[in-house]
């Protein structure tokens, strides 16, 4: 009986050591060629965040007129200082087919962490002479609203990007 | 003894089934592609944006790209992602384009507002210029030709009259109809078997009537006559369960103030008269219907009452099967007669919306050029075998 169990007990170690072995040597094998599946990184932060601000107030009491002011509000939700905030403001017509889209540009030069400052565009929003009767009406059966598109850069990569559609 | 034996088994197998380093799970990936849901169902996926007044959508024979006119002006992109590629100029007026070929389009209007009637023009892919080349004069409704092939177009030949001619993909003349139809015709659509014609005709005292065209026998009859005051919106559409078109009444009172009422009726030519086309329901108002390419399934813009919102509805015309396929939320359906297209495979109609209008200024934190909803914009609504006869 003793022999027995020392027997199965043999056989038993035989066998676990024999599995062992194969499986030590299948790891080692593989090594070189594994490669870690490493989960693509999570989208960056955009560094230094920059807010833009557009008062519906504001946008509201717009006309279709030269010199209209708009007020843009700029801050630097971030943790770092910001220098040379480049501010763009493109107006256009609705119509695409009207080339008529004017163009405005201002500069921040310092905008503190955590700070915030009023621009200020004056804009003309009336209609271009070149296009006056030249809309193509019987294609766009309404007035078209204005766009503003106004964008906000740093030489650090900071950008922020506010679109308003107004009827005037 | 035991105890060592099962010890040592333990530990080859801890080691044997160790991975080198440790193990990292991999998160989903990203929803980049997924569809938008702009407020006319889950299922809605845009096929442009930004501004711009579009309409007139139309898929190219492979079904890969979709031409429409903005704000007069044609262009076309691919139904997936990519820019979209102008075809004419941008002062062009543009009522309707049709692709021809996989690289050529024919658009029907003008090449500026000062022109007083329309004509067919057509325009290449891959030209460097953005020239378009006048095909046909005074023309008043034009249709892709028997089998896809060329254009039917209808055109003025005097006053209060009109004829048909079949022109080639390359826009020149096959064959003209001499057959002189009397009045104007303000719609045309082909049979499935390609060999008739339905039309919309504004007859003399502005009554409108059905036409049917045997473009074999050259030889066309009058098959309805709208009572006074009834017009046909748009053109007829030819399907197997007959003519159908849309009826239009001058205005009705809706929500207190006044919108037109449209109708949809059906008529067998020979069969007898017009009839309610079965399957929408009695309250049911159409603005705009366009039939499938096998012929057997209706698109149709309308309500399901006449203070419902516009949805777009497939119409089983066999089954005389109503299925709405948007879930309209606050949007803006347009409802022109060109304002709809299936695709060629007849798994997708293009349809044209935007979110409800305000008076009151709009910002978005998003480029002009990535706005959906504050503009007129096409979108792909798959409609599957939704209609389909089962």
């Amino acid at each position: 009986m003793k022999e027995a169990a020392l027997w199965i007990s043999g056989a038993a170690l035989a066998f676990f050591a024999t599995a062992g072995a194969f499986l030590l040597l299948a790891n080692l094998g593989t090594g070189p060629s594994e490669r870690n599946l490493t989960p693509d990184p999570p989208p960056a932060e955009s560094g230094p965040a920059l807010e833009l601000t557009l008062t519906q107030d504001r946008l509201a009491s717009l006309r279709a007129l030269p010199g209209q002011e708009l007020e843009v509000g700029v801050r630097n939700a971030g943790d770092e200082d910001l220098s040379h905030v480049n501010l763009t403001v493109e107006v256009s017509s609705e119509n695409t087919a009207l080339s008529d889209a004017r163009y405005y540009r201002e500069n921040v030069n310092e905008l503190p962490a955590g700070s915030s400052v009023p621009v200020r565009f004056y804009l003309d929003l009336s209609q271009r002479e070149s296009t006056i009767g030249t809309t193509s009406a019987p294609a766009v059966p309404e007035p078209p609203r204005k766009i503003i598109e106004v964008r906000a850069t740093t030489p650090e990569g900071a950008s922020a990007i506010k679109t308003a559609i107004v009827p005037l | 003894m035991k105890c060592a034996a099962l010890l040592t088994a333990t530990a080859f197998l801890a080691i044997g089934c160790m991975h080198p380093d440790q193990e990292t799970s991999i998160p989903p990936l990203s929803a980049a592609g997924e569809r938008v849901d702009p407020g006319l169902g889950p299922e809605a996926h845009p096929l442009s944006s930004g501004p711009g007044y579009k309409g007139s959508p139309s898929w190219s024979p492979h079904g890969d790209r979709v031409a429409f006119t903005v704000d007069g002006y044609v262009v076309d992109k691919p139904v997936g992602t990519g820019n979209a590629r102008r075809w004419t100029t941008r002062d062009f007026v543009a009522e309707d384009a049709e692709w021809t070929s996989e690289s050529s389009l024919a658009i029907l209007g003008a090449v500026s507002a000062d022109e007083a009637s329309s004509s067919v023009y057509r325009a290449r892919s891959g030209e460097e210029s953005l020239g378009v080349r006048e095909v046909a004069k005074e023309v008043l409704a034009m249709s892709r030709g028997p089998g896809g092939d060329g254009l039917m177009v209808a055109i003025q030949t005097g006053p209060g009259e009109s004829e048909l001619a079949l022109l080639r993909d390359n826009g020149a003349v096959d064959w003209i109809y001499t057959s002189a139809i009397g009045g104007r015709v303000t719609g045309l659509s082909l049979s499935p078997d390609g060999r008739s014609a339905a039309l919309a005709v504004r007859a003399a005292g502005h009554t409108f009537e059905l036409h049917t065209f045997d473009l074999r026998a050259g030889v066309h009859r009058r098959i309805a006559m709208l009572d006074d005051g009834l017009e046909i919106f748009g053109a007829p559409q030819w399907t197997k369960e007959g003519i159908c078109y849309v009826v239009g009444k001058e205005a009705a009172s809706v929500d207190g103030g006044t919108a037109p009422l449209y109708d949809l009726y059906s008529l067998t030519p020979g069969t007898g008269g017009p009839q309610p086309t079965p399957g929408v329901g009695e309250d049911f108002v159409a603005s705009s219907i366009r039939v499938s390419p096998d012929g057997g399934r209706l698109a149709v813009i309308g309500r399901l009452n006449p203070n419902a919102p516009v949805n777009l509805y497939v119409l089983d015309l066999a089954a005389q099967d109503l299925e709405a396929v948007t879930t309209n939320e606050d949007m803006q359906i347009k409802t022109g007669p060109d304002d709809l297209a299936w695709s060629p495979g007849a798994d997708s109609v293009a349809i044209v919306a935007r979110g409800a209008l305000s008076d009151e200024p709009r910002v978005r934190a998003a480029p002009k050029r990535a706005l959906l909803e504050d503009f007129y914009n096409l979108y792909e609504i798959p409609v599957g075998d939704r209609g389909a006869a089962r």
